[in-house]
């Protein structure tokens, strides 16, 4: 069997790459994926841990997370169609009009 | 009443009785739903959403003793009533004002009001949270209904991109809180407060650990917009329209402040070194970098929301001190906070149907005082407040932090406090003298509606009122965290 480490490690590697996906993605779609990969990298730790402490717990939250996820998925695209209808573009960086 | 409450009982949510606030909240929505759905009657709408609200106001002071409910997981005491209901009242004083100016934009949608009651029961819901699985859906249902109204400007696209903004940075904001819970469970084996509590012991503490509190923190900052984690702020506010600005700015961050507060001290009372240190840096950074920025905003609207940044930081200074005076300073001054925050952006609602007001420039307000001199004066009342001066009440929050940080010797951010507050006169008195010093370049009066104007002089004179007689709200808000330091034994 896998040791638990080796799925938090995973967990962490995905949180981390969701993270530099926000940081450094121009495309507004990219950028709705980085979030809900952040939120699948939390439902593998949850998961390992579970496995670490014998529990279920964890996994009753994951539902939790699952759900929150499609709902911020349906409004995230929601709003890139309107933006998109708006301005025909999904760049951010031509996209930017609030500015300090 | 009594055979009501045995059979939800039997139904398996015992003592629901200190739910009813919620309860009335949910009902209201989805009858404003309804409303919505058959028959799209304005007058219906705005009333039965004041009236659900004002019954629920009503009730939540009504409910005497504090109760556990849902098997541990929601907690209804002094600290989560008193802060539900300042969060209902804000949320009445938002629907008040908010048909006038959905109106005179062209935006007007039944959504808002129940979006907004759906938002005000994920606050609820975090505020009453006992346990990380409450605390996150509460969370989450807030979120969640204000990034839908941040975006709902009838074709406006800056909305949209605040909105989008405010979307993709808040929930990388969730990805890191659920983060945060996953390595706090996988340590400690429980999501109940005061079972994290009893392992979460400073010298049993590994690497894991202390990542998932420092994580969890910088979720719970990201949500409070503060600095290095206040991007989407601006834009959000700016965007959005100004009455949903006024409640993303007052009842969410209250809101967060509340739950920030009590998951800090219910379930990591042994591990307070680490918080203290990482809120003062954040509570630092924010009072620096939101006043300095303010300073060169001319949009007042992106002014006041980068002094939104900055206030988080005011209020997050008093976590940097684990004693009682501190965490009372805290709920004190998001209280307050509430009349400031809200008199402010509830001005700029009324000011942006005025004939000529272009985008809430700073040229905009040249000569105010001549045009509407009431109006002026409680613009005047509002920024003396957010920068402090002594008649009114924001001296007293600030004063509040300010002893408490000394009260435990951390001197370098009492002198950045005291520092950041003289920076900030340097942007709020220049609204002041824009109203008072110049001449005015139209001779309109200003138009306003009675809600809008009442509320506006309700603001200021509880500002006024607590000002003078600041000392009912501070026993209130000592007697708040006596209960909350209470529950975990000191």
């Amino acid at each position: 069997m896998v040791p638990y480490e080796y799925y938090v490690a995973l967990s962490g590697l995905l949180m981390v790459l969701g993270l530099i996906g926000v940081a450094i993605r121009r495309n507004i779609i990219a950028l709705l994926i980085s979030t809900e990969l952040m939120l699948n990298a939390v439902n593998i730790a949850f998961v390992a841990f579970d496995m670490k402490l014998g529990e279920v717990a964890g996994q009753v939250f994951v539902f939790f997370i699952l759900t929150i996820a499609a709902a911020e998925a349906a409004i995230g695209l929601g709003l890139i169609m309107a933006i998109y209808r708006l301005r025909k573009d999904v760049d951010t960086e031509t996209l930017t009009e609030l500015k300090q | 009443m009594s055979v009501l409450y045995e059979i939800v009982a039997g139904l398996g949510i015992p003592n629901f009785g200190v739910l009813i606030p919620e309860i009335i909240i949910l009902l209201t929505a989805f009858v404003v739903f309804g409303i919505e759905l058959f028959t799209k009657s304005r007058f219906w709408i705005t009333t039965a959403t004041t009236v659900g609200l004002l019954l629920a106001a009503f009730v939540s002071t009504q409910i005497e003793t504090g109760d556990i409910t849902f098997y541990g997981l929601y907690i209804v005491d002094t600290f989560s009533l008193t802060f539900k209901t300042f969060l209902i009242l804000t949320t009445l004083f938002v629907v008040a004002i908010l048909r006038p100016y959905l109106e005179a934009k062209n935006t007007y949608y039944g959504e808002y009001y129940y979006l907004i009651l759906f938002s005000l029961l994920g606050m609820m819901i975090m505020v009453s949270s006992a346990s990380l699985i409450t605390f996150y859906v509460g969370i989450e249902l807030a979120s969640i209904s204000i990034y839908i109204l941040a975006g709902m400007f009838k074709r406006d696209y800056l909305s949209k991109e605040g909105a989008f903004k405010y979307l993709i940075i808040g929930g990388t904001g969730t990805a890191l809180i659920s983060y945060g819970i996953a390595l706090i469970y996988g340590k400690t084996g429980s999501f109940d407060f005061r079972a994290i509590a009893e392992t979460f012991v400073e010298n049993n503490l590994d690497v894991g650990a202390i990542g998932g509190l420092i994580i969890l923190i910088i979720g719970l900052a990201l949500k409070a917009s503060s600095v290095p984690f206040h991007f989407w702020t601006p834009d959000a506010y700016q965007g959005a329209p100004t009455p949903i600005t006024a409640f993303m700015a007052v009842a969410a961050k209250i809101a967060t402040f509340a739950v920030i507060l009590r998951v800090m001290v219910e379930a990591f009372p042994f591990a307070f070194e680490t918080w203290n240190l990482a809120w003062a840096l954040l509570a630092a950074a924010s009072m620096i970098v939101g006043n300095f920025v303010a300073l060169r905003q001319d949009n007042v609207k992106r002014m006041l929301a980068y002094s939104s940044i900055a206030h988080s930081g005011y209020i997050l200074a008093a976590l940097a001190a684990p004693t009682e005076i501190a965490f009372t300073a805290l709920v004190f001054y998001s209280i307050v906070y509430i009349f400031m925050g809200l008199g402010g952006f509830i001005f700029l609602s009324m000011m942006e149907r005025q004939y000529g007001w272009r985008d809430s420039h700073i040229n905009d307000f040249k000569g105010l005082a001549q045009r509407s001199p009431l109006v002026a004066l409680l613009m005047l009342i509002y920024m003396f407040s957010m920068l402090g001066i002594p008649p009114t009440v924001g001296f007293f929050g600030k004063l509040g932090v300010f002893v408490a940080l000394i009260g435990s010797d951390i001197w370098w951010l009492a002198v950045v406090l005291v520092v950041m507050s003289i920076v900030s006169a340097g942007y709020y008195l220049r609204v002041v003298i824009y109203m008072y010093m110049y001449e005015p370049t139209t001779k309109a009066k200003v138009n306003y509606t009675f809600g809008e104007i009442a509320t506006l002089i309700l603001m200021a004179g509880f500002i006024l009122y607590l000002g003078i007689y600041s000392t009912d709200f501070w026993e209130i808000s000592r007697i708040v965290v006596e209960m909350l330091m209470q529950s975990i034994g000191g």
